[in-house]
């Protein structure tokens, strides 16, 4: 896969436990064109795993249920070398991290 | 929380997006991206404040959907290239707005007009009309050359002539207007226009029923049983179209009808010259035979007769028959039929009314529209195609094909073209809704024009076809080897002539249209300062025909004066009078009568006739009709006292050229009265048929000695005061509860009701006008600035020569007039042309005026001028040093 600063910030997010589309596009700041494709692509290399929020949880909050994104154990790998190799700077990597307390609260 | 619409636009968005996504995947896919928006606006709505900014986020996320779908599409199908030159073409046109917006305005105003138009001219006169054999149907109508008042209903000596002598025709048929006073119950009484059809009408109109049947033989003799049809509207507006409604009875009048049938919806006939309120009968009656003194009646006619042609035979054929019986007419009548023509109309020519007439020029008028549109976004893409010559030199350097360049620039033709497309036909429908709304009295069936579907096409394939055009010239000029060479060198090979040829064509259309436009305008104004005799401001006017319950003399002057007690106690109310004959009135009766003036020959026939008016209470002061010698007739003028009359000024000068009709003596004979009576007053004198209509010779015969029921009130409100038209009935069903109107209207309404066609025609026009200003100002300016910019170099060179800033305005501002010159010259070269074609809708212009154009032309280079304004000042702004530097 190509390690573009872009997707290096995917990661970042993935790594920081957000899973959903859009709370990615929270967490790096970068445009929904963006990042869908990066997304796909990962998942075709296999570095992301897609899954399905259990329905119970969305009927819960009557909505739609949602799509979720995991990094699986090759996509953290590529994540290490990635973050040796652009440096993320630290404000971007934490704002996925300080994002979520406050959506939770 | 966000605003519905965001999430709205932002699904609506996806789903469409969703298209491009390979199928296999693409209900995942939506539901991914659906859960996502849903999401983050309910996510908006918990916690923030919704802002306009928030809501443009999740549109503009939702936007991110197309790459993600192109992304997708790319990994299934070889045709990635395609895709990607959309999302490219996509993403261009975001970074240029201004380009974007003006071409989508420019093409969905043109397409919207011309579609419209086509849509129109489709219903008019090509969509079928609901009866069989529709092309057969003729309408005939009585022209009398005299008068000068056009088609007029026949009178029925005249028609029963026709109709036994014409051969043309397998069928023919009368309907004549009858006017009934329905009780329909848990309503106040009405007065319904109805129409008695003769026995071979239903095999005329061969229409089918919305319920029940047509009459039946029997219900056409003399004495027959009574019978009703009600009109589609009439069905549905009083009875909530109740299925059961055949078969129960009707009151009309003083008599009962059994309904026998529902005319089915759409059957509208526009009968009668238009003197219904509504546009067609609301109740269809059967004509029991003919009346005996009908067959003698020759003057101004009441009746409509419709005619089915023969097979084979044509409509010039019925034409010349029907002139030739007319000419037979006149030899055998000449004291009645001396000037007296038929004319034989085509159903569907007569349904078009006034818009038929003007159809043409609106047609005109939106081909010039759609041609202006089409070149100004040739040169929009022109002018684009021109500036990104160096973007493509780089990509073609870079290794991108020529043919794959051109595709590019393909795309965003069609693309913007199609864009353009969508939003014309929203247009479209716009203008359609306006055109109803502005309802040209005499027009059937424009309330619900829909969009002409095979015209729309061809509209937008014209436009389609012209951005193709444009867009495709530069792509392949700029992508030949020998351009970019040059275009490496620096050198700078622009070709202005095809676009400020285009920008001429612009503006000389925008010429035409404007001089067309202006003509109509000052036609209108001055129709608009046309005395009509009388100050129609706070004034009402119901009109009333009285029953049968009235049915002598002293009743109906009882009636009459009653009511015009009661309603000068209305509070507001400052003079209240009768007339038999309310100028602009809706289905007045003109009546004309032979009138002797003691001491002078008798003229014969039709020039004898005098328009002879009953007049009660305060009329000429409810009227503001001004007296101008004499005295006015009044109350004291009753049966017992001496005849007397006024007569108005025209009259006057017409019958008394050179003498003071004071004090003469006339002979008349109104409704079973004989008149020999004194004039006593003259009066001012009024416009009757409408303001562009010369003044009447009119005589006015006081009510008190008249004996007549059709009447109408008049009621002059102080100064700013709304006529209480309600309160004033309820005056009227204090004196007869069962009293019905037949038209309660005011005065200014009823005038205004008069300039409908000529307002319809100057909005239509102007609209037009102004939009191909717009647009032609838009190429001016297009080009201008395109040329100054790519000009920038040669002006710092002169700059640095030493050339001033007059010199450099000069030369862009010169540029710009240059051609808007050309296209003027053209522009009113055709105008002169055209124009004596709208001689007809005229009034107190020359077509030629030479008013007019030159407003029109000084109006365009003032537009010219500021269109050149704006690159003028760049110019100027030209660092003689930056500029040569510029590369």
């Amino acid at each position: 896969v190509k390690l573009t600063y872009a997707t290096t910030l995917v990661l970042h997010a993935l790594s920081a436990g957000e899973r959903h589309g859009f709370d990615i596009l929270d967490a790096t700041d970068l445009p929904s064109g963006t990042v869908y494709p990066i997304l796909r692509r990962l998942e075709r290399e296999g570095l992301v795993v897609a899954n399905w929020e259990d329905v119970a949880i969305a009927r819960a909050e009557q909505r739609p249920a949602r799509r979720y994104y995991l990094l699986t154990a090759a996509g953290e790998g590529v994540f290490e070398a990635a973050r040796t190799r652009f440096r993320v700077p630290r404000a971007v990597v934490s704002k996925a991290r300080r994002l979520r307390p406050q959506e939770s609260s | 929380m966000t605003p519905r619409w965001a999430l709205w636009l932002a699904l609506r968005v996806v789903r469409i997006v969703a298209m491009l996504v390979p199928a296999a995947g693409r209900g995942e896919w939506l539901q991914e991206w659906e859960a996502e928006l849903v999401y983050q606006s309910a996510h908006l709505r918990d916690r923030r404040q919704p802002t306009w900014r928030t809501s443009m986020d999740l549109v503009t996320r939702a936007l991110g959907a197309l790459p993600d779908a192109a992304w997708l599409r790319r990994q299934c199908t070889l045709d990635a290239e395609a895709v990607h030159d959309t999302v490219h073409v996509v993403r261009l046109l975001r970074k240029a707005p201004a380009f974007a917006g003006i071409a989508l305005f420019v093409l969905a105003l043109g397409i919207g007009a011309t579609t419209a138009m086509v849509s129109i001219a489709d219903t008019l006169f090509m969509r079928p009309l609901p009866f069989a054999d529709a092309g057969r149907i003729m309408t005939l109508w009585q022209v009398n050359r005299a008068t000068g008042l056009g088609r007029e209903d026949v009178a029925p000596g005249n028609a029963l002539d026709w109709m036994a002598r014409a051969r043309v025709f397998d069928a023919v048929a009368i309907a004549e207007p009858r006017t009934v006073d329905a009780y329909v119950e848990g309503r106040e009484p009405e007065l319904l226009g109805g129409a008695r059809v003769s026995d071979r009408f239903f095999a005329i109109f061969a229409a089918p029923m919305a319920l029940g049947r047509a009459f039946v033989p029997a219900e056409y003799q003399p004495g027959g049983p009574r019978a009703v049809i009600l009109s589609h509207r009439f069905w549905t507006a009083r009875f909530a179209a109740d299925a059961g409604i055949v078969g129960t009875a009707l009151r009309l009048d003083a008599d009962a009808f059994t309904i026998v049938g529902v005319m089915g919806a759409g059957f509208e006939l526009r009968p009668f010259d238009n003197r219904f309120p509504e546009p067609e009968p609301m109740v269809w009656l059967a004509k029991q035979g003919v009346q005996p003194f009908e067959p003698t009646l020759r003057g101004r006619g009441y009746w409509n007769v419709f005619g089915r042609l023969a097979p084979g035979v044509s409509v010039a054929r019925a034409q010349a028959e029907l002139g030739t019986i007319s000419a037979q007419l006149a030899r055998e009548r000449p004291g009645t039929n001396a000037n007296v023509v038929a004319e034989v109309v085509p159903l569907r020519d007569h349904l078009a009314g006034g818009l038929g007439a003007i159809l043409p020029f609106l047609l005109a008028a939106a081909a010039l529209l759609l041609t202006v549109a089409c070149a100004n976004v040739a040169n929009l893409l022109l002018a684009r195609g021109v500036a990104r010559a160096r973007e493509f030199a780089v990509r073609q350097a870079l290794g991108a094909s020529r043919s794959r360049l051109i595709r590019q620039l393909l795309v965003e033709s069609l693309l913007l073209s199609a864009a353009g497309a969508a939003l014309g036909l929203g247009v479209a429908g716009g203008i359609l809704r306006v055109i109803a709304g502005l309802r040209p009295i005499d027009a059937a069936r424009v309330d619900a024009i829909p969009i002409d579907a095979r015209g729309a096409v061809i509209v937008c394939v014209v436009a389609l076809a012209a951005a193709v055009a444009a867009g495709l010239a530069p792509a392949l000029q700029l992508t030949r080897p020998a351009v970019i060479a040059a275009l490496r060198a620096g050198g700078r090979s622009v070709r202005r002539g095809v676009p400020g040829l285009l920008v001429a064509a612009e503006v000389a259309a925008a010429v035409v249209l404007a001089v067309g436009a202006g003509l109509l305008m000052r036609s209108f104004q001055r129709i608009q300062q046309v005395n009509p005799g009388f100050r129609p401001a706070d004034v009402a006017a119901l009109q009333v025909f009285l029953s049968d319950r009235q049915d002598t003399r002293e009743k109906r002057l009882a009636f009459f004066q009653e009511a015009l007690e009661r309603i000068r106690s209305v509070p507001g109310v400052t003079d209240a009078g009768t007339v038999s004959t309310l100028p602009f009135g809706l289905g007045s009766l003109d009546i004309r009568l032979p009138l002797a003036i003691a001491g002078r020959p008798v003229v014969p026939g039709d020039a004898g006739l005098v328009y002879t008016t009953v007049v009660g209470g305060d009329y000429f002061r409810a009227m503001g009709i001004p007296l101008v010698r004499g005295r006015l007739v009044d109350v004291t003028d009753t049966a017992s006292s001496p005849q007397v009359v006024v007569v108005s000024r025209r009259a006057a000068e017409t019958l008394w050229p050179g003498a003071d009709p004071i004090g003469s003596k006339v002979r008349t004979r109104f409704a079973g009265v004989a008149y020999d009576a004194e004039v006593v007053g003259i009066v001012g004198e009024v416009r009757h048929d409408g303001l562009d209509r010369p003044a009447r010779a009119e005589v006015f015969i006081p009510s008190g000695q008249a004996n007549f029921g059709m009447m109408t009130f008049v009621v002059r409100m102080a100064p700013g005061v709304a006529p209480p038209v309600q309160a004033l009935k309820e005056r009227v069903w204090a004196v007869d509860p069962l009293q019905t109107f037949y038209a309660t209207s005011t005065l200014e309404q009823l005038m205004s009701r008069s300039l409908m066609g000529r307002r319809f025609i100057l909005v239509l026009m102007g609209g037009f006008a102004l939009v191909t200003l717009a647009l032609a100002a838009a190429g001016v300016y297009g080009v201008t600035s395109f040329s100054t910019a790519q000009r920038t170099r040669e002006f710092g060179v002169r700059m640095a020569l030493g050339a001033g800033r007059r010199d450099i305005l000069g030369l862009v501002v010169g540029e710009g007039l240059r051609l808007a010159g050309l296209g003027i010259v053209a522009g009113l070269a055709l105008a002169l042309a055209l124009a004596p074609m709208l001689h007809r809708f005229l009034f107190d212009v020359g077509a030629t005026d030479p008013v007019t154009l030159v407003l029109v032309a000084i109006g365009l280079l003032l537009i010219a001028v500021a269109a050149c304004y704006v690159p003028a000042r760049r110019a100027l702004r030209v660092q003689p040093v930056e500029a040569l530097r510029f590369d």
